[in-house]
């Protein structure tokens, strides 16, 4: 059992020893990391302290298990189906559209993002910038393979948001899966084609520390079930940030469940499911 | 009133139960209501409003960091989490499924007996696994009312007697006698 003060020297420890700050993460959520890193490295909150103290790759190492994960092709289908024919569409008569996928996780909302605009005849155009803190994470994205079975709701979901057309049911596009990607059932694996693969920029990025680091504003921003891991005034600067980088009417994808709070709320609109910059 | 919170944990079976105990409550019902139910994984929409129809207080999954209030339901979203933090007010997490379980239940009581002790209530009901059991404990040993619904009335009885074997629970009860409960609540 990790106490809360156990859970503030951790904090303290990691702060002082790099970059990374947990201070303003979601205390509960947080607590329940420290409490998996206790059993899964078998040590105590004195050990793990030691550890992290003394042993840069370690601390890298807890970083990365610190971050929850969870991530699939096209989440919530009702967010793509109305970027897809509510906010993407606006964009073809522009010669560029700036996306920015942040806190990206293993890559399958971008490859989601990919494979919209390449329907839309976006792709060509579209600069794709992806980030998350967690390094092993990026490099997941990059590759682009997923388990096969364990995820058959990738393909429900893409159904759902690529060949049916929920404003008319009689629409039905016939969209090969091999369009966009390979299934192989004997190795159990999806693999993203490469034209999907080489497109989007990579890059680490803390929200905690690090601004826009891409010298580009936005059209679009994604991040989805990142904040839930901040408390409110981590997500007000993390709001801030992306308020300051979008363009005007530009939109910011967030999780299902999340919501803007504070202040900042007031510089956007929410609609459909999304947050639409005002045009101030 | 002695009491800030009732969390209701319930799995298999436990629909029509939930459905029964929220319909006999108020539109201006003292507490806040949490309900964390496992739900089928494909079935994530219509559940709130399957739930409202039956209800006079107002029902609704809430958004992480949302302030709790009194007199409202809320049902924890499917494929999240759902903790109450400290300052009143809900956090949502996408860990891993805890026992199979997202939300878990477990995780939900946990969090409650955390932030309200002995001035929460936690009601475990109808279900085919153990999930339950360890956040209903944590709330009779923070000081909480721990209640269960009579394994002899449930659909799949194996959540409550887990429950049962896990901590000495306070009440055995009956759906209506839940429901007496928590219309006379002092």
């Amino acid at each position: 059992m990790v106490t809360d003060d156990d859970v503030l020297k951790f904090i303290s420890t990691i702060k002082n020893v790099s970059t990374y700050n947990f201070t303003n993460y979601s205390e509960k959520s947080f607590k329940r990391r420290a409490e998996k890193l206790l059993v899964d490295y078998k040590t105590d909150v004195n050990g793990l302290i030691r550890k992290v103290s003394n042993d840069k790759e370690f601390l890298e190492q807890i970083i990365r298990d610190i971050t929850v994960n969870t991530t699939e092709l096209f989440r919530d289908p009702e967010i793509w189906i109305t970027l897809k024919y509510r906010i993407l569409p606006k964009f073809k008569k522009n010669k560029s559209i700036f996306i920015w996928h942040s806190g990206c996780s293993s890559g399958q909302e971008i490859y989601s993002m990919l494979i919209l605009l390449h329907q839309l005849d976006l792709f060509d155009k579209a600069k794709v910038f992806a980030s998350d803190i967690n390094t092993q994470m990026l490099e997941n994205a990059k590759r682009g393979q997923y388990k096969y079975r364990f995820n058959l709701g990738y393909l429900d979901n893409f159904d759902k948001v690529i060949k049916e057309n929920p404003y008319n049911y009689d629409e039905y596009k016939e969209v090969p899966y091999s369009d966009y990607f390979d299934i192989d059932k004997a190795k159990d694996i999806i693999t993203m084609k490469k034209f999907l693969r080489d497109k989007p920029v990579y890059r680490k990025h803390d929200l905690v520390n690090d601004g826009n680091i891409f010298y580009s504003k936005f059209d679009i921003i994604l991040c989805r079930n990142v904040i839930i891991y901040f408390n409110n005034k981590l997500q007000n600067s993390v709001i801030e940030l992306f308020s300051n980088n979008l363009y005007r009417n530009g939109s910011l994808v967030l999780g299902a469940h999340e919501s803007i709070l504070g202040p900042v709320s007031n510089n956007f609109e929410r609609t459909k499911g999304l947050y639409k910059k005002k045009p101030f | 009133m002695d009491y800030k919170a009732v969390i209701i944990g319930g799995s298999a079976g436990s629909f029509q139960v939930v459905t029964k105990i929220i319909s006999a409550l108020p539109k201006k019902y003292p507490l806040p209501v949490f309900l964390c139910l496992h739900r089928l994984k494909h079935i994530r929409s219509g559940f709130v409003e399957a739930l409202s129809i039956k209800s006079q207080m107002s029902i609704e999954e809430p958004t992480d960091k949302q302030p709790i209030k009194s007199g409202k339901i809320y049902l924890a979203p499917a494929n999240y989490h759902m903790y109450v933090e400290l300052g009143n007010k809900f956090a949502l997490s996408t860990e891993d499924p805890v026992n199979h379980s997202r939300p878990s239940i477990d995780l939900s009581f946990e969090s409650v007996a955390y932030n309200y002790n002995r001035k929460a209530i936690g009601i475990i009901l109808s279900g085919a696994n153990r999930d339950g059991a360890l956040g209903l404990k944590a709330i009779k040993s923070a000081g909480g009312v721990a209640i269960v619904q009579d394994p002899k009335e449930c659909q799949v009885p194996t959540m409550t007697t887990a429950s049962i074997n896990a901590t000495k629970v306070d009440y055995i009860f009956k759906t209506e006698e839940i429901i007496n409960f928590l219309l006379n609540l002092r």
